[in-house]
């Protein structure tokens, strides 16, 4: 076996992560090029070779694949940068995508304006047609019409069309017969059916996610192609695979088809990494955060699976579009280093959702920033070390820091430091609330998981934030600063499947849900058949239902007991799986109500031999010091620094700071630090 | 000012902390809710202080959570032996609640055996047992007559456990009882929540920290109230308006508002007392309404930044009569719909009054009434052996106001739900009741114009598929619209048709009630929302885009905004004829050349 490379291409860094024939990992780090992201990508992996001790060309050469994790999707959608896309809609309904689904998040808010639609009503066309709930034909699909919208769309000169009919996810006949009309008749033009795309109820969100999908077809079929070009001369000869939303990968040719599934895939993956690294310390609840410079991102493990979702805003819920295809559930705040402290006009100190963004970054980067920012504080109090700060790339003004501090500290009538720890503790804050939304809010204890701090400011605030969750213990993985790049190598590929066909517990249609149930078994063989080709072998097949009690609007997924159904006591196992999961995310559950189920679906794991997960053990020699950092009620002390530290790590007590090239760990008083022999961090309240 | 960084530091934490309850309670609301009204959110949770004074309200509907302490307030009053584990049932429009069709549970929180909060979920029913099947009742003579099951904060749960008597008295008397238990099951495990995190956030703090953050917190929210009172001009403003006419009642019913700013005090005061008497229809006011309605005008002109709690209504007087249309009403007057219709003029005309004190501030009214596009069905269902359904519908399709910064917003529904409501699918409607949607869509030059303009507002047609189906709803505007303000123009009228077999349309009136036949539609017209400012200074950008994407027609941009469009949009040729529109655009008081 040769060596394995994952790719994650963020806003700013593209960070790479080589797995070699031994299993050892090697991480790499270099700027994004928006220009040409291969470039970048070729630098990262020259960064990585470097340390290997091979070149571009002798590390390509000898690669069997390489799985690519890219913000390119969500960064077009974001920047309006995609296709020129009509949206084709059953007639009387065109406003779909601007009605989007109401709520406005406060009401007191006059200021901002209404979001316009995804495709703007100019491009809307409508179509004659009619299916009912049911599935049948109340008005048929008029040809003629049809093909007079066809000519419109012709002049409107559009790159993309996509189509969402009302209920086409239960009689697909009218999509499908437009979907070959508009293939016919302008086939340079890229079209995406809402059936095929996100196959759910509620036509907005399977309006937008359609539309999505359409206009971003060309764009990323383009975009694998650059990259496949730009490293095929460098010697790469192996497969590209993609990361997706839902945490697996797939080949690029596939993904082609239906682009939508990579508007998550480089935050989906940090939760694959977090996995791997939970699985060695024997733990299977966790909750996985990415800090970055202007973001904080945190996903879930449940009993060793990532939670998904059907519900992905691009942007903020109110003005955002949604994504309603599974996914890895990552909340997203706008909380990071960047973000800037200020104090509002009641006199409360708040943090965010201002940042100074990489230009001109924090006060301390010395490039012009005139706001105080979590970074500032962390520097100012002696977490963040002048001579260590990204491996030593960059240094740190701190009197810059203490500069933009000063006018905040005079305001609340402290001192520099004890405002620079109440930045933190609100930035912190923050983050606790978001790892509630995803934790308590769907009926996870926080005090029952482990948490893993990834991103380089990650290990800064873990511990403080474990503190305020109940968590145990801390985990900080070796490749905490390249967590995504790293699950790009741990993740299996993973496809999902879904059908359609209603049942009630009361009365179970055993032939009805046997049937659509065979057809997911059925697809799932089709996809191992062409799995199996590629010489994979091992599979894991988990069945789901989506289900409600009679009445309830919103849907909750349920693992389903069996594979099929064969009498009442199978009905009788999957109510009692319901009933548990609505207990366990609403705090109730009701035996006397009847349970509808209107979705299933089949999820394919093939399963990837993955690499072992310790750092390459490279020469390290580690070097350990005192410096002044300043701990709240404590003052300032002289703590131990741990530079690199070798494999040899002897636990530390805090108050300490460990600085690895990418990653910076603070060790609170009454805490202690150990090392895992994969090169992992473990920090444990005393 | 300087204040302790400590406190500047917790009161983030915990008035953060705080918020993220009340949304917890509304997640495990509405994630086990039945009802589409509740799931639609048309519910508000809210922490009160043991002393009655509103803390939070995250996410709530303005018209629910500025007057929701007065609910807390009556718990205390009347229930001297509350313990641990009680919950309340509260829906009574003389005692502090909003109207006899939202239920409220309150839940009193207490740590070591002292009452340290009081925790409500309120949500709107899908049916309270009125004497006809709709939850809003205008023509209601009196109480009686309304026939809603009152529930003056009665104990529906002790011990953790339901009082069984009061259940069982709701399943006998409200239609669809299962959909109600579910929606009670769902609001008492709201609550609960609530309680719990209270208990946990008490315990990991400490009882004087947390007692001297709601007093700092209180304070602080004080303070924001008089920095943004202080920026607004001083006056004293008199408004009047006249809600549409129903029968008996042919002139309409005239509502007055005076508002005086004080900037140097930091003080508004609202008066509402020089009103009409309570009147023997639904439309009364109740004392949580009058209160929570002028004070959303109120919130609407400052500005999403200052919290809506005990600490900022101190700067705020609303003087209200006992037996006043817009006061505290007296029993047994109904308050049947006293969450919409007068509660929406009352907002739009105290939001709209303040545009009268200057440039840049105030808002044009917002679309009002309720109206077709959101009335109660009901009927039985062919696909489930006949079962009977009844739930309100909800396609919100009036616009919101135009301001000085932002045109209104599509959605918004009307002022006292201001846009926090879900929009219903389609697919999700049919799906559960039977019925076809047939279309859905916003109407050209339906938005009052104005330099910032009104939202436009839709249209919705639908009917029922097999047997009949009772459509009810009440609405207001189609006499008296939303009114623009300096220089802005009124949004479009609401109104609705009863469409035939043979598709002949029948107006119908303001508050219908109709047996829809198979084959037959309704068609229900939203109202638009009100301009602000003159069109003919909105950037002619602005209006080119309105009228590429169908809000404006070419005549309107013309005649009302004077800008002239040339080309056609399917070919991408639309554009602004420049010449032509500064020939229409000439300042005020000169006058354009033959």
């Amino acid at each position: 076996m040769g060596y394995r490379i994952g790719v994650d291409t963020g806003g700013t860094f593209t960070d790479v992560v080589v797995t070699a024939p031994d299993g050892r990992l090697v991480q790499g780090k270099a700027s994004t090029t928006p220009d040409n992201v291969a470039n970048g990508v070729l630098a990262a992996i020259g960064a990585a070779g470097e340390r290997i001790g091979m070149s571009v060309r002798e590390l390509l050469g000898q690669t069997d694949y390489i799985v690519y994790g890219t913000t390119h999707a969500t960064n077009a959608i974001v920047e309006a940068k995609t296709a020129r896309t009509a949206l084709l809609v059953t007639a009387g309904h065109p406003d779909v995508l601007t009605f989007r689904e109401g709520t406005k998040s406060n009401p007191f808010d006059f200021k901002t304006e209404y979001p316009a639609p995804y495709v703007p009503r100019s491009l809307t066309l409508e179509v004659e047609e009619r299916v009912d709930a049911e599935g049948g034909v109340l008005v048929p699909l008029d040809e003629a019409r049809l093909e007079r919208v066809i000519d419109q769309i012709e002049t409107l000169r559009v790159d993309a069309v996509a189509v969402c009919l009302l209920w086409a996810m239960v009689n697909p006949a009218h999509e499908r017969r437009i979907g070959e009309r508009l293939r016919q008749r302008l086939p340079q033009i890229a079209v995406s059916l809402s059936h095929e795309v996100a196959p759910t109820i509620r036509e907005y969100r399977r309006a937008s996610t359609t539309a999505i999908d359409a206009s971003i077809k060309r764009l990323m079929q383009a975009h694998f192609e650059d990259l496949r070009t730009n490293l095929a001369p460098q010697g790469f000869g192996g497969d590209l695979l993609i990361a997706t939303s839902m945490g697996g990968v797939m080949r690029a040719q596939d993904v082609a088809e239906r682009p939508v599934v990579t508007v998550r895939s480089g935050p989906s993956m940090a939760p694959v990494a977090g996995r791997a690294y939970a699985a060695e310390l024997g733990e299977t609840n966790a909750i996985v955060c990415d800090t970055g410079g202007t973001t904080f991102e945190v996903s879930v493990l449940r009993d060793g699976r990532i939670t998904s979702t059907r519900e992905t805003w691009l942007g903020h819920r109110d003005t955002g579009h949604v994504v309603a295809v599974s996914s890895v559930d990552t909340r997203s705040i706008g909380a990071g280093g960047g973000s800037i402290a200020w104090i509002d006009a009641g006199g409360m100190l708040r943090v965010g959702p201002e940042s100074a963004g990489a230009v001109p970054g924090p006060a301390c980067y010395g490039r012009g920033g005139k706001q105080p920012t979590v970074t500032d504080a962390a520097a100012l109090l002696g977490y963040l070390r002048p001579e260590h700060f990204l491996g030593g790339k960059m240094s740190l003004d701190l009197d810059a820091a203490r500069a933009v501090v000063a006018p905040l500290a005079a305001a609340l009538g402290n001192s520099v430091e004890a405002a620079a720890h109440a930045i933190l503790s609100v930035a912190h804050f923050n983050m606790v609330s978001a790892i509630e939304d995803i934790t308590v809010r769907e009926g996870l204890d926080p005090r029952e998981s482990i948490l893993i701090a990834g991103g380089g400011a990650g290990g800064i605030a873990a511990a403080h934030i474990a503190a305020s969750l109940g968590c145990r213990r801390v985990l900080v993985p070796p490749t905490a600063g390249a967590l995504s790049a790293a699950g790009t190598q741990l993740c299996d590929i993973v496809l999902e499947f879904s059908s359609s066909a209603f049942a009630n517990l009361a009365r179970f249609d055993f032939d009805g849900v046997n049937t659509a149930l065979g057809a997911l078994e059925a697809q799932a063989e089709h996809a191992k058949a062409r799995l199996r080709s590629r010489g994979l072998e091992n599979f894991d097949v988990a069945l789901f239902v989506e289900a409600r009690y009679a009445h309830q609007v919103w849907e909750l997924e349920t693992p389903l007991p069996v594979r099929s159904f064969t009498g009442p006591e199978d009905v009788a196992r999957l109510a009692e799986a319901f009933h548990l999961t609505h207990e366990r995310v609403y705090g109730f559950s009701d035996g006397s109500q009847v349970i509808e189920c209107p979705y299933w679906k089949l999820r394919l794991s093939a399963l990837i031999t993955k690499p072992s997960i310790s750092l390459a053990s490279e020469s390290r020699t580690g070097t350990a010091s005192h410096v002044p950092a300043h701990f709240g009620p404590l003052g300032w002390l002289d703590v131990p620094l741990v530079r690199d530290p070798g494999p040899e790590f002897a636990d530390l007590a805090g108050p300490a700071i460990i600085a690895e090239p990418y990653t910076t760990i603070v060790v609170p008083p009454a805490w202690t630090a150990r090392r895992t022999s994969n090169g992992a961090y473990v920090l444990e309240a005393a | 000012m300087a204040i302790h960084t400590v406190d500047s530091m917790l009161l983030a934490v915990l008035s953060n902390r705080l918020d993220a309850i009340v949304r917890e309670m509304g997640n495990v609301l509405v994630r086990g809710a039945r009802s589409s009204v509740v799931t639609s959110h048309d519910f508000s949770c809210s922490i009160n202080s043991a002393a009655a004074e509103l803390l939070a309200s995250a996410d709530g509907l303005p018209g629910h959570i500025c007057g929701s302490h007065l609910k807390a307030q009556s718990m205390k009053e009347i229930h001297a032996d509350l313990l641990e584990g009680d919950a309340f049932l509260h829906n009574d429009p003389y005692l502090g609640n909003t109207h006899a069709a939202d239920h409220s549970i309150l839940v009193p929180v207490f740590v070591d055996g002292e009452h340290l909060f009081t925790v409500s979920v309120m949500a709107h029913q899908a049916d309270c047992g009125n004497s006809l099947p709709t939850t809003y009742m205008p023509f209601a003579t009196d109480v009686y007559n309304e026939g809603a099951l009152i529930f003056p904060c009665v104990r529906v749960q002790r011990d953790y456990q339901d009082v069984p008597d009061i259940i069982r008295m709701c399943k006998k008397r409200i239609r669809v009882p299962d959909v109600w238990y579910g929606d009670y099951q769902a609001m008492v495990g709201g609550a609960r929540i609530g309680e719990r995190r209270l208990k946990q956030l008490v315990a990991r703090y400490g009882i004087d920290t947390i007692r001297s953050f709601i007093s700092s917190w209180l304070d602080y929210s004080e303070r924001m109230m008089v920095d943004a009172i202080r920026k607004l001009p001083a006056g004293r403003i008199e408004a009047h308006g006249v809600h549409d006419p129903l029968p008996g009642f042919d002139d309409g019913i005239p509502i007055k508002v005076q508002v005086t700013v004080d900037p140097q005090a930091g003080r508004v005061e609202i008066d509402l007392r020089d009103n009409i008497d309570c009147l023997a229809m639904g439309l009364n006011q109740s004392e949580a309404c009058s209160f929570g309605n002028a004070l959303i005008g109120l919130f609407n002109v400052i500005g999403g930044e200052v919290p809506h709690n005990a600490g900022s209504f101190r700067r705020v007087t609303v003087h209200l009569r006992d037996n006043c249309i817009v006061g505290r009403p007296q029993h047994p007057f109904s308050c049947s719909m006293a969450t919409t219709n007068i509660g929406d003029r009352l907002a739009n005309q105290v939001q709209s009054a303040f545009a009268d004190i200057g440039e840049g501030i105030g808002l044009a009214e917002a679309g009002i009434g309720m109206g077709a596009s959101a009335s109660v069905v009901s009927g039985a269902d062919f696909r489930r052996n006949g079962a009977p359904y009844q739930n309100q519908i909800l396609f919100l399709n009036n616009g919101g106001p135009g301001g000085p910064w932002a045109d209104g917003w599509t959605n918004f529904g009307v002022p006292v739900v201001a846009g926090q409501l879900m929009r219903d699918s389609v697919e999700v409607n049919e799906l559960k009741y039977p019925i076809v949607f047939f279309e859905n869509r916003l109407l050209e030059d339906s938005a009052g114009a104005g330099r910032r303009r009104g939202a436009p507002a839709g249209r919705v047609t639908y009917g029922p598929r097999r047997d009949p189906m009772q459509v009810m709803y009440p609405t207001d505007g189609a006499v008296n619209p939303p009114r623009g303000v300096r220089g802005g123009s009124s949004g479009m009228r609401p109104h609705a048709y009863h469409r035939s077999q043979g598709g002949e349309d029948v107006l119908l009136p303001n508050n219908a009630s109709v047996t829809v036949l198979p084959g037959e539609k309704i068609i229900g017209i939203g109202c638009g929302g009100a301009g602000y400012g003159d069109p003919r200074t909105r950037e002619v950008e602005r209006v080119l885009a309105d009228v590429r994407e169908g809000v404006v027609s070419r005549e309107a941009a013309m005649s009302v905004y004077g800008v002239v469009v040339s080309g056609a949009s399917e070919d991408g040729t639309l554009r602004v004829d420049e010449a032509a529109t500064a020939r229409l655009r000439v300042p005020s008081g000169a006058r354009p050349l033959a």
